[in-house]
């Protein structure tokens, strides 16, 4: 089920209304049986495969938290580690490494190949996979205790709002919320209504018009100019943010209204100025799943410089192989982690933003810098093939011609749909007390500014067919 | 205590709701107004696409009618078949709207009046497409006040009629168009003649062979449709004859084409095809793309229609 369908909005209030009815001894089964609904509502079948990874995460855990035997522990790992990304690997990786290596090995003039499997990319596979290894370890490491209420345990591997595309909750934040009994918090409600409304407006009337453009260039990047292509590529950085961040925004939301606290993912990431603080500010749960489970088991800062290196651009590659299985996102990754070790080496590291600090040229420079960089390695994101990322950056500097417009209407549309996004955002950033619109003080306008969203999200959303692009993760 | 943490979240459970009912009066408020407004200029055009279709559904009374898609509204040339067949002429095609848009037009049309001769470009495919039901939203803005297109337009969705109780989202994405269309701004939109969209580029590419289009899985509601445009053209005892016009590619197989024509030949309606027609295979200069006739080649093209309608 989509956040963004009518199935959804009549879903979630019904959820919510009985979740608040129920008496709280039933409340988590409630929520468990909603959750593999919600989930089954795509493809019944693979509700097994979030079931597996649930029993075998807690039966590991339990194992772990048992056995004193520090080599013991370790086998449990291992075995929960294997099983988990086994899965992951079978279904997200197989095809890929399989072409891969040996298409590698055919023009090494070696024949061999192994079947490739016709399997459907379990929808969120990468994020439930993700938060129940990250319980595993933390278990291991002794962080936390093992959950022995196995539906409980069930609930925070599928909780619906954040099963599908994150955010990646920890189980010492989430675990816990689960055994409260949740009364409904006016303000926390409030404030989940709030993140849902401009949620949808950053996913329906942002992300999936500017996809409309994004696509029509990037299906065929041979046909197009400079301008063009640079318009695209601006286009797409804000398609991916409003997507990636407008789901977030509804899922924090959703759980918010029934009384739980999931993890900011997005914190305005184009104010960024720098790319170390670009990584911050964005997919913050994945970000710091990777520092917590791969960079700093690597070794992090702590070691050697050269070191130190080497262990970020393996954390940006597997973080890339993470977001898909193409070459594409292994060098999207690589080109990220490559950024923050030139910056290291170059020693540019602005200070982040406080809010004493100086609007001024060098601020902008800055800002404009992250920006560019950025959205230079959205274009392997998104190309199609590694080919089509080469056509588009060739075609950017050589290619002179006219701005393909493409539908009128649909285009001036994106632009302003990003200039409202912008201005909300950019209020939001450096007006963090400021009491204009949404946080007006005055409670009427703070309704009509909300109301307007919604005019808003029924005047220009796109309504049809708009995935959310992390689902394929 | 308990009590009266029992109060507190009831009155709290009270304020929340209350503020939820007034932000949805807000809401409602807002978008009848701005649905209201948006309904009066969308009528209120006379000029562009938008405007042809509300002819095509609500004006139209001209003996000949042709339906299909942009390359319907690019091919048939009006002023031809005035000549040729001295019969008034309208142009109901309109760009990227199959099979379901032109059986809603017609049942439209329907209700008023019954044309003499419906020419029915076939451009569309059998294949289950999402985007050809995406597409139905051009419709949207006559669900209110046409009954007879609704059970087409539900095709887009089971909630189609319970978000219909919108009064924006009928004209959802149409505010630019809507605009254009009430400020009629010289040069901003190409004038229609009868519904007829002329093209002037000249294709200049060398002919080249379509891969065969992958017939995957048949649409039964496309087929359904398309069976009522011809039975209701058959109660009605209108003349049809459903022709599929030139294009500049080569193909070895359309399987939406041979079920297209089977169909017509099961309902006994005459199926032209021009798609092997040598005299626009050979001339790439009669073409704006691919797909699209120029000017010149819809001149040419409706000549030769027409000399099929009085032969036949």
């Amino acid at each position: 089920m989509l956040f963004n369908s009518f199935e959804f909005l009549l879903f979630f209030p019904l959820v919510a209304i009985v979740y608040f009815i129920l008496s709280p001894k039933y409340r988590w089964l409630f929520l468990l049986v909603a959750s593999y609904y919600f989930y089954m509502n795509w493809q019944p079948i693979y509700a097994i495969l979030i079931f597996t990874s649930t029993v075998v995460t807690y039966l590991c855990a339990l194992k772990i938290d048992s056995t004193p035997v520090k080599s013991r522990k370790k086998a449990y790992l291992t075995t929960s580690l294997i099983i988990n990304l086994g899965i992951l690997f079978l279904f997200k990786y197989y095809n890929f490494f399989n072409d891969s290596i040996f298409g590698l090995l055919t023009d090494w003039g070696i024949r061999m190949t192994l079947p490739n499997f016709d399997l459907l990319l379990p929808v969120g596979i990468s994020f439930y996979t993700f938060q129940a290894v990250g319980y595993t370890i933390d278990v291991y490491r002794g962080d936390i205790k093992s959950e022995k209420h196995f539906g409980i345990y069930a609930l925070f591997v599928s909780f619906f709002p954040q099963l599908v595309a994150g955010p990646i909750e920890r189980a010492v934040n989430l675990l816990p919320q689960f055994k409260e009994t949740k009364k409904i918090d006016y303000a926390q409600a409030a404030q989940g209504i709030k993140l849902m409304i401009w949620g949808y407006f950053m996913k329906i009337v942002v992300a999936d018009r500017l996809a409309i453009y994004v696509n029509s260039v990037y299906g065929i990047p041979e046909y197009h100019s400079s301008i063009t292509l640079f318009i695209a590529t601006i286009f797409f950085a804000f398609q991916i943010y409003c997507d990636f961040a407008g789901y977030s925004n509804i899922a924090i939301g959703c759980a918010k209204i029934m009384g739980f606290d999931l993890m900011t993912n997005f914190r305005r990431p184009y104010f960024a100025q720098s790319c170390a603080e670009f990584w911050s500010r964005w997919h913050i749960s994945l970000s710091t799943w990777f520092k917590d489970y791969v960079y700093i088991p690597l070794g992090g800062n702590r070691v050697g410089t050269t070191k130190n290196y080497r262990n970020i651009l393996i954390t940006f590659v597997i973080s890339g192989l993470w977001h898909g299985a193409n070459w594409t996102f292994v060098i999207w990754g690589g080109l990220n982690g490559l950024y923050q070790v030139l910056f290291k080496i170059l020693k540019i590291s602005p200070k982040r933003k406080t809010e004493n600090t100086e609007f001024n040229f060098i601020y902008i420079g800055n800002l404009i810098l992250t920006f560019v960089l950025i959205s230079f390695s959205w274009i392997f994101f998104r190309a199609n093939t590694f080919t089509d990322a080469l056509v588009i950056i060739e075609r950017m500097f050589t290619v002179a011609g006219n701005l393909f417009i493409g539908d009128k209407s649909s285009f001036a549309y994106s632009v302003f749909a990003i200039i409202v996004l912008m201005l909300k955002e950019g209020y939001d950033e450096f007006f963090p007390n400021g009491n204009l619109f949404f946080k007006s003080t005055k409670k009427s306008v703070r309704f009509i500014s909300y109301s307007l969203v919604i005019i808003l999200i029924l005047l220009l959303g796109v309504f049809d067919g708009g995935q959310f692009i992390y689902f394929q993760f | 205590m308990e009590g009266s943490l029992f109060i507190s979240s009831s009155n709290l459970m009270k304020k929340f709701i209350l503020n939820c009912v007034i932000g949805i009066i807000i809401v409602f408020v807002l978008d009848f107004a701005v649905g209201e407004s948006l309904e009066y200029f969308y009528f209120k055009q006379t000029s562009g696409f938008q405007y042809r279709t509300t002819y095509s559904m609500e004006k139209t009374n001209e003996d000949i009618l042709v339906f299909g898609s942009s390359r319907a509204n690019h091919h048939y040339k009006p002023s031809v078949f005035k000549k040729k067949l001295n019969s008034s002429f309208y142009n109901t095609g309109r760009d990227g709207n199959f099979i379901f848009y032109q059986t809603a037009v017609l049942k439209s049309i329907l209700k008023r009046y019954k044309p003499k001769l419906i020419l029915y470009d076939f451009t569309g495919e059998f294949n289950i497409n999402q985007t050809d039901y995406d597409r139905l939203s051009s419709l949207l803005p006559y669900y209110k006040n046409h009954s007879e297109i609704r059970n087409i337009v539900n095709l887009r969705s089971q909630y189609e009629p319970v978000k219909n109780f919108s009064r924006i989202y009928p004209y959802n994405s149409t505010i630019g168009n809507i605009a254009i269309g009430n400020i009629n701004i010289n040069g901003l939109r190409t004038k229609d003649k009868n519904g007829y969209v002329p093209l002037y580029g000249e294709w200049k590419e060398p002919l080249k062979m379509r891969d065969i289009i992958k017939f995957e899985k048949t649409d039964k509601n496309k087929i359904n449709v398309f069976k009522d445009f011809l039975s209701l053209c058959k109660e009605n005892g209108i003349a049809v004859m459903v022709i599929v016009s030139p294009v500049y590619y080569t193909y070895d197989k359309d399987y939406s084409l041979e079920l297209c024509e089977e169909i017509c030949n099961e309902y006994k309606i005459p199926f032209f095809n021009f798609t092997k027609n040598q005299d626009f295979l050979e001339s790439p200069y009669l073409f704006d793309d691919v797909s699209h006739l120029n000017d010149k080649g819809a001149t040419l093209f409706s000549e030769k229609v027409a000399d099929l309608v009085r032969e036949d």
